[in-house]
């Protein structure tokens, strides 16, 4: 099974590696997001110098700007809350549109060519699930890069190192297989593209604005907070953040960071076991 | 008698509980042989061979392939079955032998083996120039004759063909009959091809079953089948002179003759009646101006059996919204 899913991975692969305009949109996603999106607001400018004709002392200035900078986690700006946020975002968007290939697979009749060989129904649900996961997190690294560039861009804490770069693209590849997981079953189960972009932008959305991949969860009313809360790319963003932001962890970062890998561990198994139960499903003779 | 490979038992195909694309249909294909499947478009062909590559779930009935019940057993069919679909299904970014290496992992042929069989398939189905090009850059018949050799990679026993030379010139899809035509003589493949193109049953195919909505209306071997319509017709136009028809009718094999001003039709049963004919005209004293002779096609024995032309069923808007119908459907 594990040779037939990497034969399967491979030939998608190789594909989009000799088509390298196919992640242009990627690219440019994630300068758009982080440049404009990310460059247009900094919390810490909201705070004002004068109040009802009032100067504010420099040091009530910057005890606001501190205090608005910790909601924010403690990052420097903007971007630096942002990145681990907007990763998230294109790397979904992306696994989430990575279906439209298996949607054409089966409408150009090669998903009939799958399944009347003998690889198992298994390796061509992960083999489309992997293919997909492989070219967001290409994406991803792409994204660091770019937040990382960009001038008054993405600033890490001090002691910033390898492990904590492990630990970012870890957490954000787990919230990717898990969702990838779910999107590519539905992908193996719709005929057009059409109900797949409607179901697309019907979940993957409200999955990245209920969470804190935007904005700080101390700013959510009760309600959606208590949503964002359990949603696993709020743990996949919150651990990366807190990675970026601190480089050395505290004891109770530490075991923060574990907990929320524990889960996403938990998250990914769960899903990628019903993506295969739905796709096989979908997979069987109609 | 040969064992029989592939054998279906009142074999029926409702989509959703309403459209009928194979209504009860029975047949056995023997091993060794090129069994076509002939009908119009929207027929049930396809449908006939997707149940029998376990794509498609039977309604109702039973079929088998190499002994393995299609339903129970899809594993052990998909072991010892070559598919080549409709569709191109070769990828444009890869090049001709990557797609044949590629088909042979997904039936788990070892590498060493698959590269010298894709040499072999290359060198038969003349792509060995191109192997190395992206596919992309193939023409049509370059994407047939690939796709074939994708499906034959694995060497399996039956070989399943559904329009394999659709939308090919005349003189390529000739070129892909004598392909064809070589796996199952020389290698012993058994054939079971679909098409609407009478003239590629009549000079490929062992035997045939046409199917028509879905129902099998008659089946054999197309010789025999054109025998059924009765004979050549041979159209002589004479110079003027005696009616002959009298010691036309006396020649053996000659089984009617009418006459038309001073145009003969003569039924035949053998072409063997020529020379005789011939001489007898010439005796006469008679001379011929024209001949014609017209021998039974398949395309006359569609149209005795349903009533239509292939063509006029190919076009029938009924078949055509039938066909959408059913493509929606799935």
């Amino acid at each position: 099974m594990f040779a037939d899913t990497l034969a399967l991975t491979a030939r998608s692969l190789k594909k989009w590696i000799r088509n390298p305009a196919a992640i242009m949109p990627g690219v440019f996603m994630a300068v758009f997001w982080l440049a404009l999106f990310g460059s247009s607001f900094n919390p810490v400018n909201l705070v004002p110098s004068k109040v009802g004709g009032t100067s504010l002392s420099p040091t009530t200035v910057l005890q606001i700007k501190s205090a608005i900078s910790s909601v924010f986690g403690g990052a420097a700006n903007y971007i630096t809350f942002l990145t681990a946020g907007i990763i998230t975002l294109i790397v979904i968007i992306n696994m989430a549109y990575g279906g439209i290939d298996i949607v054409l697979d089966r409408q150009l009749g090669y998903l009939n060519s799958l399944l009347t060989s003998p690889i198992s129904r298994a390796s061509i649900f992960f083999s489309g699930a992997l293919q997909n996961f492989v070219k967001a997190m290409f994406i991803a690294v792409i994204t660091f890069i770019v937040a990382v560039l960009l001038p008054n861009g993405l600033q890490v804490g001090a002691g910033f190192g390898a492990l904590n770069l492990l630990g970012i693209f870890a957490a954000i590849a787990l919230v990717t297989f898990g969702f990838g997981c779910l999107f590519t079953s539905v992908a193996f189960s719709v005929k057009v593209v059409d109900s797949l972009i409607a179901i697309i932008n019907f979940l993957a959305f409200p999955l990245v604005f209920m969470s804190s991949a935007m904005f700080p969860l101390g700013t959510f009313p009760s309600w959606l907070k208590g949503i964002a809360q359990v949603n696993p790319v709020t743990k996949a963003v919150e651990t990366s953040r807190l990675l970026i932001v601190n480089g050395n962890l505290t004891a109770s970062q530490l075991s923060t960071v574990g907990w929320n890998m524990l889960y996403l561990v938990v998250f990914a198994s769960v899903l990628a076991v019903a993506g295969y139960l739905i796709a096989r499903r979908a997979l069987k003779a109609e | 008698m040969k064992n029989k490979i592939i054998e279906a038992e009142g074999l029926t195909k409702i989509y959703k509980k309403s459209v009928k694309a194979v209504d009860d249909i029975s047949f056995s294909v023997e091993e060794g042989e090129l069994f076509g499947f002939l009908g119009p478009n929207g027929a049930g062909k396809t449908t006939t061979i997707k149940m029998l590559t376990t794509l498609a779930a039977l309604t109702s009935g039973k079929a088998t392939v190499a002994g393995y019940d299609v339903s129970s057993k899809p594993a052990e069919v998909r072991k010892i079955i070559g598919v080549v679909p409709q569709e191109l299904t070769a990828e444009d970014e890869l090049k001709g032998v990557e797609n044949l290496m590629l088909s042979a992992k997904l039936h788990h042929v070892p590498n060493d083996k698959a590269r010298n069989k894709a040499q072999d398939l290359l060198k038969l189905l003349e792509l060995e120039s191109a192997a190395q090009r992206q596919v992309k850059t193939y023409s049509g018949g370059m994407r047939r004759r690939l796709q074939l050799a994708m499906g034959l990679i694995h060497e399996p026993k039956i070989l399943f063909l559904d329009e394999p030379t659709l939308g090919l010139d005349i003189q390529t899809r000739q070129n892909m009959w004598a392909y064809i035509k070589g796996l199952n003589h020389d290698d012993g493949i058994t054939v079971f091809m679909t098409t609407h193109y009478l003239e590629e049953a009549d000079s490929l195919c062992d035997r045939i079953a046409i199917i028509d909505t879905g129902i099998i209306k008659v089946s054999g071997n197309p010789t025999e089948l054109k025998k059924k319509l009765g004979g050549t017709i041979l159209t002589l136009k004479l110079t003027d002179g005696a009616d002959i028809s009298a010691s036309l009718r006396r020649i053996q094999f000659v089984t009617e003759v009418e006459k038309e001003g001073g145009i003969y039709k003569i039924k035949l049963v053998r072409t063997d009646a020529l020379p005789a004919i011939v001489e007898a005209v010439t005796k006469s004293g008679l001379s011929i101006s024209d001949i014609n002779l017209i021998k039974p096609t398949l395309d006359q024995v569609f149209l005795q059996i349903t009533g239509n032309t292939m063509r006029d069923k190919a076009t029938n808007g009924d078949s055509y919204a039938q066909r959408v119908l059913i493509e929606r459907m799935k």
